[in-house]
């Protein structure tokens, strides 16, 4: 009995910590480098679910197929928002409001698309990988492990790219100090929409792999990004390490709660957590901006 | 090499620079020296096209560059060594300096420039690994004129070398520019404090707010210690 | 000599922004014409409909100046508004249905148990800078929805809401009466909101607080003590907006968990932002525009939440203002008086023809 509690409570951690990580590491990629909080993100992901439900359901395709789709779609989707609504005020006083704003905004309409689109009813989108392994009467599913190992290898990937390919490191300078960017003719402003586009795809990737454990419906992408706000913000603002690190801190928190509190202090529970954090360390764990404090 | 013609240019609302007439010849070191606030550094921003210019010329190796993006300024060489050094903190010493290459043709040859910078500057290869916040204010003014060399510079313009550095760090740093310039290097240097820039200068510009009211050769003009007092302080 | 210890307070220049003074006379007259209105609607047949129009107006307004004076004036970017407004209405309704207290009593702690629900989210939250604000009351808002959905039965109700609550007891009277006292109620409450929201924004405390807003460390220089004055904003903005979902409870004899939709949300956003954000006429000008663009086009249905976040993302980026400066501009341009004489130009006639 015990033992059972145990591995769910861990490998709900696990899981879930691998599942924050990769949606957390996007917002803190946009964050580092445009100072942007991207609060369409949720909508994002539920762009790359409801792709992916759409290649299979209508196109009859494998997931397989619907899997990149989706990965895609989000990434234009991402680098279509740069260029409509983040690039005209870049540089602009008002572009914290602007950008909080219309990213809601966008968000709303997203949900409300999806909405007209597809129905409000549940979807179900298929796994890549089905089945799983009974393991003392925890049910360990394969695309529970596919999302683990997926979501260390994109931060693998991502750490690899932003230290040695030319456009990372051009990412990390941009974040880093700006204006000396501009003066090693780094071209900033398509920097950032690098950076979205790639943070699009990351979370649509999480849409396409997540969604099969859950019913999408249009508001499915609200959650999430509630998740990846704290989870980034837990973890520091702007750094990598800190997603993931967080990402598996909260996440191990929060399935431990749930296994042995139960379900109704999880949120709660992760709640008290972030402001404690924020009393005790307001940059997170390995965050190096500044947080004014009153 | 880099001409400038009657070049006006300012920030919203205000004019800083009225009328600013210069040139640096090929491996010439050309010295503007001005108190702060006078416009040396719009000058250095608004030749590089980091700020739009109102009105003039600025003209490089025969090229009208003065409408210029920033970044193909920089494909054509001429580089800006920012005051207060603006290095990338979280990153290590070879990775600022090759940030300094990062710019198309630049970024192929960028290994064999590294080498060729730390030919200059030995301790930089010592310290490769280093993060530039953890650099001592010499050290990142030194990094920050080995990043700019990277780009493949035809021109060097440096903004105030010895801002914020101590007495031994300031000989260091003016030491290593001497050694660039006798490489052959063009340089515009923007200076506050004429003590340092005898070796380097081959004429020198005064500038007072906004305008150039002196100009000569460096022999004379950094002799005249009267002239200098009176206007520097 | 002695230094004065207190924070130099800024005056608030009448003489140049003549909309600032709110003559009686045009005060009276609004109200009177308020007062007036439903007994003359009712008459007409579509009237009852439009008084209900307008009573949800005046909430909807209320909701949306509230949320005004936090995020377009005091920029703090909260998204516990409708939060507060459910708390408000849940307390009412909770204390008039399971305690079987009296409406207009249980209704006086709507606004009270909002702002305490506030100022508990605003003593950590408010400290620190725009983001963590957002995280934080998005994470309050969501705590607060699910606890209404999944909480204990008094509450929840089975995951629908409060149904049962009793309305106003207004006494044995017509239905037509009826609906002109729910919206006199609702009128007096509008009035007092929107006199309290004019009052601090045109207090020095609001140019205090605009002054923070455009430049951070010239007000905190000043003397501004910017914790406190955000605090007593988001104070200010969770009573009235506790007040408003209370009335709404009993209005309409219930509370649905449906006031935690994300469609509520933009509809509120879209006023605010529509209107003109940060101004003091704007979100009341919003909520009108909402609302009556909300009955023109009665048939979108779903494509409305679609419509109105396309159109709050691309006002935020392109016209952040909004309509009420726009509609400001034209006034001055058009209608409005000529600018006062240059006071120079006035010493020296006064001084031409004195001294001669």
């Amino acid at each position: 009995m015990h033992n059972t509690q145990l591995v769910q409570a861990v490998w709900g951690g696990v899981l879930f910590g691998s599942v924050y990580g990769l949606m957390a590491l996007g917002l803190t990629l946009v964050w580092g480098a445009v100072r942007l909080l991207n609060l369409a993100h949720g909508a994002i992901f539920i762009v790359g679910a409801y792709t992916a439900y759409w290649v299979v359901s209508t196109l009859h395709m494998p997931i397989l197929v619907a899997l990149p789709a989706g990965v895609l779609v989000a990434a234009i989707f991402a680098a279509l928002m740069h260029v409509l609504f983040i690039r005209p005020v870049i540089g602009k006083p008002g572009f914290d409001n602007a950008t909080l704003v219309a990213t809601v905004g966008l968000s709303i309409s997203v949900s409300a698309a999806v909405l007209i689109i597809f129905n409000p009813e549940y979807k179900v989108v298929p796994p890549v990988l089905s089945g799983s392994q009974n393991v003392v009467g925890v049910q360990i599913t394969n695309q529970g492990l596919l999302v683990i190992a997926t979501s260390l290898a994109l931060f693998a990937l991502v750490y690899l790219f932003l230290t040695y390919s030319r456009q990372g490191m051009a990412i990390r300078a941009v974040s880093q100090q700006r204006d000396a960017a501009s003066l090693m003719a780094i071209p900033v402003v398509r920097t950032y929409g690098v950076v979205i586009a790639i943070s699009g795809a990351l979370a649509g990737l999480a849409g396409v792999l997540l969604s099969p454990f859950f019913f999408l419906n249009p508001s499915s992408g609200f959650n999430p990004m509630i998740q990846a706000l704290i989870v980034t913000i837990f973890g520091g603002l702007g750094s990598v390490r800190g997603a993931l690190v967080a990402g598996f801190v909260l996440g191990l928190f929060e399935s431990f709660v749930e296994v042995y509190l139960g379900v109704a202090w999880a949120l709660p529970g992760v709640f008290l957590l972030i402001i404690l954090m924020l009393i005790v360390r307001p940059n997170g764990l390995f965050g190096i901006g500044e947080v004014r404090r009153l | 090499m880099l001409e400038i013609r009657g070049l006006h240019a300012g920030y919203a609302g205000s004019e800083v620079l009225h009328g600013i007439d210069l040139r640096v010849g090929e491996g010439e070191g050309v010295v503007v020296l001005g108190p702060n606030g006078h416009g040396k550094t719009t000058l250095l921003r608004a030749i590089t096209g980091l700020l739009p210019a109102r009105s003039g010329e600025v003209l490089f190796a025969g090229q009208d560059i003065t409408r210029w993006r920033p970044d193909v300024i920089v494909a054509a060489g001429v580089i800006h060594i920012p005051q207060g050094d603006l290095l990338f903190p979280e990153m290590t010493v070879r990775e600022n300096l090759l940030m300094g290459a990062y710019h198309g043709p630049t970024w192929a040859g960028r290994k064999a420039r590294l080498s060729r910078v730390y030919e200059l500057f030995p301790w930089l290869e010592n310290r490769a690994g280093q993060l530039a916040r953890t650099l001592s204010g010499g050290e990142r003014r030194m990094l920050a004129l080995g990043r700019g060399l990277m780009a493949q510079a035809k021109i060097l313009l440096i903004d105030e070398p010895s801002l914020g550095l101590a007495p031994l760090a300031t000989q260091q740093i003016y030491a290593s520019i001497r050694t660039i310039k006798e490489g052959g290097m063009p340089l515009l240097l923007a200076d506050e404090n004429a003590n340092h820039v005898n070796g380097l200068a081959d004429r020198v510009y005064l500038l007072e707010t906004g305008m150039l009211v002196r100009e000569g050769p460096a022999e004379q003009l950094l002799k005249d210690e009267a002239l200098l007092e009176s206007y520097l302080g | 000599m002695a230094v004065r210890a207190a924070p130099a307070r800024p005056e608030v220049d009448r003489e140049a922004t003549p909309w600032r003074r709110l003559s009686l006379g045009t005060a009276g007259g609004v109200l009177l014409f308020g007062l007036v209105l439903p007994w003359l609607l009712v008459r007409l047949d579509i009237g009852n409909f439009l008084v209900v129009l307008l009573i949800l107006f005046f909430m909807q307004a209320v909701v949306a100046q509230s949320w005004n004076l936090i995020m377009g004036y005091g920029g703090i970017y909260s998204f516990a508004q409708v939060a507060l407004f459910a708390i408000g209405g849940w307390t009412t309704g909770v204390l008039a249905h399971s305690l079987g207290w009296n409406p207009f009593a249980s209704i006086l702690f709507a606004p009270v148990v909002a702002t305490a629900a506030a100022l508990l989210i605003g003593l950590p939250t408010l400290r620190l800078r725009g983001t963590y604000v957002v995280l934080l009351t998005l994470a309050f808002h969501e705590l607060t929805r699910v606890f209404a959905i999944t909480g204990p039965r008094f509450i929840s109700g089975g995951g629908y809401g409060l149904t049962i609550v009793p309305g106003f007891p207004l006494g044995n009277v017509s239905n037509d009466q009826r609906l002109i006292f729910l919206y006199y109620i609702a009128m007096v409450i509008f009035a007092i909101a929107t006199f309290v929201i004019w009052r601090v924004i045109y207090s020095p405390l609001g140019v205090a607080v605009t002054a923070l807003r455009d430049s951070e460390t010239y007000g905190v220089s000043r003397g501004i003590n910017q914790f406190r004055v955000r605090l007593l904003l988001f104070a200010i903005s969770a009573f009235f907006t506790g007040l408003a979902g209370g009335y709404m409870t009993h209005y309409s004899t219930g509370i649905s968990t449906s006031v935690f939709d994300l469609s509520r949300l933009i509809d509120l956003l879209a006023m605010i932002v529509i209107g003109g954000w940060g101004t003091f006429m704007g979100p009341i000008l919003g909520a009108g525009i909402v609302i009556g663009l909300d009955q023109a086009l009665e048939g979108i249905g779903d494509y409305r939440a679609l419509a109105e976040g396309l159109i709050v993302a691309l006002i935020a980026v392109f016209a952040p203002q909004g309509l009420w400066p726009a509609l400001r501009g034209i006034y001055d341009r058009f209608l409005g008086p000529e600018p006062a004489e240059p006071q120079l130009a006035a010493e020296a006639e006064a001084d031409s023809s004195a001294g001669g």
